[in-house]
């Protein structure tokens, strides 16, 4: 298939969203292949803290007038770092950028590594909405899949984190464990359910290329078993009155990541820390470009200004895979509208593939929105739009 | 020009790993025909996929100057032969420009059948063969007892053998000297008319066709007019030669002698192999006896994964056929595969280089329908057909009779693997003709259904008989037989593609394994998958493709989508490779299921 190529015509920027990584990690779980290091000794907090400062000055040209609307820190474990980093870490950025009033501001903090306390303070920085790793209440499973907690550890931090004032958090939540039964990936549900969670992420362990699980595969469960699982589980959530709203994303009506869905509306987001990866949309030369920072903390620290570590345009034909990746996602998809509002592409580029899939039943009619047959086999609609 | 007494032309007739290529190479060093630095490794195995399989399948020649020991300069040209069963045709064509040839056996091993074949071959068409028993330098050799096999089952003496080793050096030159002295030189009238046989012709991409000739009398010059006796044109004669194993212009060949002429002919078919070259001004000179064309064994269906490649299939086609006469292809049309090509090959291992090469030096993406052989089937208006595709098998009630092709088979095998060769032969409807039991060996001659022989007999003799028995096989006539044409349906819709011919007491096994197979080959797609196989109206095996439940990346990590998107192309580079039929997917490998299926 080949589409003419187009000259994007972007009108206006997308909402701008701040991403931060912290690299470390107690010890790394075999089934992770985000940009996270086992940590020896001290983690360098103030040395972190200057780097990110000085890789974000440098791209404050992307910003573009925008004000962050919401805010990500993830890992790694970010709940490693010491309330008083995100103090001075928030209080310098706000010399440089423009935080929305309502700025969501999330954080991924391991069971293992919190108090009361300690979540008290993060509040107390700014941070008002918490992502936590539990990954299964199973004690068994917990253990298989490297976690430094266990289940009562992950009960406490979720009490702990509301008795600290925040009411807004996720419970990160795996299925399709190794060896995992049906009744045992309902069972992690019910549990989680019981602390009436505002978001739900609960998403289906895959193996990726180098982690541990990979070169040595745990037994999973079948397709067949799987399948059993999403429905079972599926059906719990929605008698509890939670939405599917994206392919592993869970919430109570209203209280979707605000953070997650400018990625999936093709939004923009800057990048700071480690590995970051951002996307940010250029007015001036009509184009939308990914970068990424230098991955390994060492380097990231040791660098001078600038820690970017590569940078790419998205190509004009790969446009519409990328917005179709992330739209697809949501389940009540995206409108036909915000396609070229974020590519600045013409929707008749596509029409081709929209009215195959739409025929073939797996494409709603009228919105950029996979029929629920259509998100099964989202894979195979994405196929074609490469 | 080099008197008639002074040349020999000969062949090397070797079983594959009997070290004919090392003895080759040998000849070519003693007679100084390339410096050690031009030595590669085996110089006359010249195609990379030859050289892979270590294997033989083009003829080649070389001219070698060789003093021998009675003081005169003789010239030798040897000319090469493959060695495997697919390509005996080729050999006799070989044989046909040489007065003698070598016999070389391993002398620890024995006589192979493929070396039998082809000696009966040179004795039949008035060669002299001389024995010569190499790898002597093994522990493991029996120069007596292999002698005294080469007796017992080929009935020429060869009690004083030579005994040599390609790999040492040893002996080499008195082969060279028994050659010189067994073999008789060429005979012809060298102020004759020109006739030159056309043993090989293959198409260079800067000169056009080379022939490679044996002037059986008269000389052929550059510059010469010259005609082709079947097509009746005439060229000129631009280059004239012979290879040292190097293309070498010597402006002549003479009477007896064997090199290349190059003519300006730009499609193969305008010098067939077998086809006799004469002089334009002697346009009614007699043809020489040439050798029968070759028919196709096994055919099969050979179609372009994406139709877009048609032209270039056929281009690819062509281009092949100009170096390998034996490819048969004709236009076919399928409702499954669409526009293909009906191909014909010499056997399995001729279709699979075929295969090879359009897809590694064509780039082609192909998809293969299961082989088959030719049956002949008599109808009812008393007609006979021939057919080579099972979906042309005409109605069931037109047919009278229905007759498979039967092959004579000779194996050569070693006492204690005898038991396991007999079963297998049993096993695939073999009828014992003869038992001969040789001093180690024992000659075992079959016949058996082609169509059980052509797809895996090969290596199955040779792992019922950990790899010591040899075989060779000759079409020997059509049979009656109960055949059925077992069907494959994929949801519900015959695929003519996938339609076999087998035996009805095997048919309903066979239907069973395939369509196990192609159950393992076909991936779970969006919707349950039936595959079913059945003779007529009656379905005789079924199997299901689950459908997928999902195919959806469940985290996409919304900062990098890098790798996400690999995965999106290595799923759509993987479908590149499939059929679609009706909605199905159908992987390439799902075709020749019936090749994958465990005895």
């Amino acid at each position: 298939m080949t589409r003419a190529a187009q000259t994007p015509s972007i009108a206006t920027l997308p909402p701008l969203s701040l991403y931060i990584h912290v690299p470390w990690c107690v010890r790394k779980c075999p089934y992770c292949d985000f940009n996270s290091h086992a940590q020896k000794g001290d983690i360098p907090e103030q040395a972190y803290l200057n780097a990110l400062m000085e890789d974000v000055t440098a791209d404050i040209a992307g910003v573009q007038g925008r004000s962050i609307e919401t805010v990500f820190i993830g890992g790694g474990t970010p709940s490693l770092m010491s309330p008083d980093f995100y103090r001075q870490l928030f209080e310098r950025l706000s010399a440089h950028l423009q935080f929305a009033p309502d700025a969501e501001i999330t954080l991924e903090a391991n069971p293992g590594t919190v108090e009361q306390s300690r979540f008290e303070g993060f509040r107390a920085a700014g941070i008002n909405r918490l992502s936590l790793g539990v990954q299964s209440f199973n004690p068994l499973h917990l253990q298989t899949l490297g976690r430094i907690h266990d289940d009562q550890a992950a009960r406490n931090a979720i009490n702990a984190a509301r008795a600290a004032g925040f009411d807004n958090f996720n419970i990160d939540l795996m299925h399709g464990l190794p060896n995992q039964t049906v009744a045992q990936a309902v069972n992690d549900l019910e549990q989680a359910l019981t602390f009436d969670p505002p978001h739900l992420s609960w998403y289906q362990l895959t193996l990726e290329p180098n982690t541990e699980f990979y070169s040595r595969p745990p037994d999973l469960p079948e397709d067949d078993a799987l399948w059993d699982i999403i429905e079972a589980g599926g059906n719990l959530l929605r008698t509890n009155g939670y939405q599917d709203y994206e392919v592993s994303a869970w919430s109570k009506p209203g209280k979707a990541s605000r953070h997650n869905l400018n990625y999936w509306e093709f939004g923009d987001y800057l990048a700071m820390g480690a590995g970051a990866h951002g996307k940010i949309t250029f007015l001036d030369d009509n184009e939308i470009r990914r970068y990424w920072k230098t991955r390994q903390p060492e380097a990231y620290l040791n660098r001078i200004g600038s820690r970017t570590a590569g940078q790419q345009a998205i190509a004009v034909d790969e446009l519409p895979l990328e917005f179709m990746m992330n739209a697809l996602r949501l389940n009540r998809g995206v409108s036909e509208k915000l396609y070229t509002e974020r590519t600045g592409l013409p929707l008749t580029g596509i029409a081709e593939i929209l009215s195959a899939v739409r025929s073939e039943g797996l494409f709603e009619a009228s919105r950029l929105q996979a029929t629920p047959l259509g998100q099964r086999y989202l894979n195979s609609i994405l196929e074609r739009f490469l | 020009m080099t008197e008639l007494s002074h040349i020999r032309n000969f062949s090397i007739i070797a079983h594959i790993d009997h070290g004919k290529s090392t003895l080759a190479d040998r000849f070519i060093q003693v007679c100084g025909g390339l410096t050690d630095r031009e030595m590669a490794a085996q110089v006359l195995d010249s195609m990379d996929l030859e050289r892979e399989r270590g294997i033989t399948i083009k003829a080649q020649s070389v001219t070698l100057r060789y003093k021998a020991r009675d003081g005169i300069e003789y010239k030798l040209n040897m000319i090469d032969t493959p060695g495997h069963v697919d390509f005996s045709y080729e050999v006799s064509r070989s044989l046909f420009a040489c007065e003698g040839a070598l016999l070389v056996v391993d002398a620890g091993q024995g006589v192979e059948a493929q070396s039998v074949a082809n000696c009966y071959t040179a004795i039949e068409q008035g060669l002299e063969v001389v024995p010569v028993l190499n790898k002597m330098d093994l522990p493991q050799a029996e120069p007596e007892r292999v002698a005294q096999e080469i007796e017992d089952i080929i009935g020429i003496g060869a009690a004083d053998a030579v005994r040599c080793s390609a790999k040492s050096g040893m002996g080499v030159e008195e082969v060279l000297e028994e050659l010189i002295r067994l073999v008789p030189p060429p005979e012809g009238d060298i102020d004759g008319p020109l006739q030159a046989l056309i043993i090989d012709s293959w198409f260079d991409n800067y000169l056009g066709v080379v022939s490679l000739v044996r002037v059986r009398q008269g000389t052929l010059r550059k510059g010469d007019k010259i005609l082709i006796k079947s097509t009746g044109k005439a060229w000129s004669a631009d280059r004239v030669g012979i290879f040292t194993p190097k293309p070498t212009d010597t402006g002549i060949l003479g009477t007896g002698e064997v090199g290349f002429v190059v003519a300006g002919i730009k499609d193969i078919h305008g010098a067939p192999v077998g086809d006799t070259i004469t002089h334009q001004k002697t346009p009614d000179t007699a043809p020489v006896p040439g050798f029968k064309k070759v028919k196709p064994q096994v055919y099969a269906g050979l179609f372009p994964v994406t139709s877009d490649d048609y032209d270039d299939f056929r281009d690819a086609l062509e281009k092949l056929t100009l170096n390998d006469a034996s490819l048969f292809f004709e236009p076919e049309n399928s409702d499954a595969l669409g526009l293909g090509f009906r191909c014909g090959f010499l056997g399995m291992l001729h279709m699979e280089i075929v295969q090879e090469r359009l897809e590694r030096e064509y780039d082609l993406d192909l998809i293969t329908t299961a082989p088959t052989v030719v049956y002949e089937v008599l109808n009812k208006q008393n007609e006979i057909l021939h057919v080579d595709n099972p979906s042309r098998l005409p109605d069931i009630g037109s047919i009278e009779e229905m007759r498979e092709p039967i092959v004579e088979a000779n194996i050569l095998v070693p006492q204690e693997h005898l038991g396991n060769v007999i079963a297998l032969c049993e096993e695939k409807r073999g009828v014992q003709k003869n038992m001969l039991f040789l001093s180690s060996q024992v000659q075992l001659t079959y016949e058996l259904p082609m169509a059980e022989v052509v797809l895996d007999f090969f290596d199955r003799v040779k792992s019922a008989s950990r790899g010591f028995a040899s075989l060779d096989y000759h079409f020997n006539r059509f049979q009656a037989a109960d055949l059925v044409r077992l069907d494959i349906l994929i949801n519900g819709e015959r695929v003519d593609a996938l339609a076999l011919i087998v035996h009805r007491a095997i048919a309903h096994r066979r239907g069973r394994s395939v369509i196990e197979k192609m159950k393992e080959l076909i991936p779970r797609q969006m919707f349950d998958i039936a595959i079913q196989a059945a003779i007529g109206n009656q379905v005789v095996s079924r199997q299901t493709v689950k459908a997928l439940r999902k195919n959806v990346t469940a985290k996409c990590y919304g900062g990098d989508v890098s790798r996400k998107k690999k995965l999106l192309q290595k799923q759509k580079e993987g479908k590149k490779r499939m059929k679609q039929l009706g909605n199905v997917e159908v992987p390439q490998e799902a075709f020749l299921a019936v090749l994958r299926v465990d005895n």
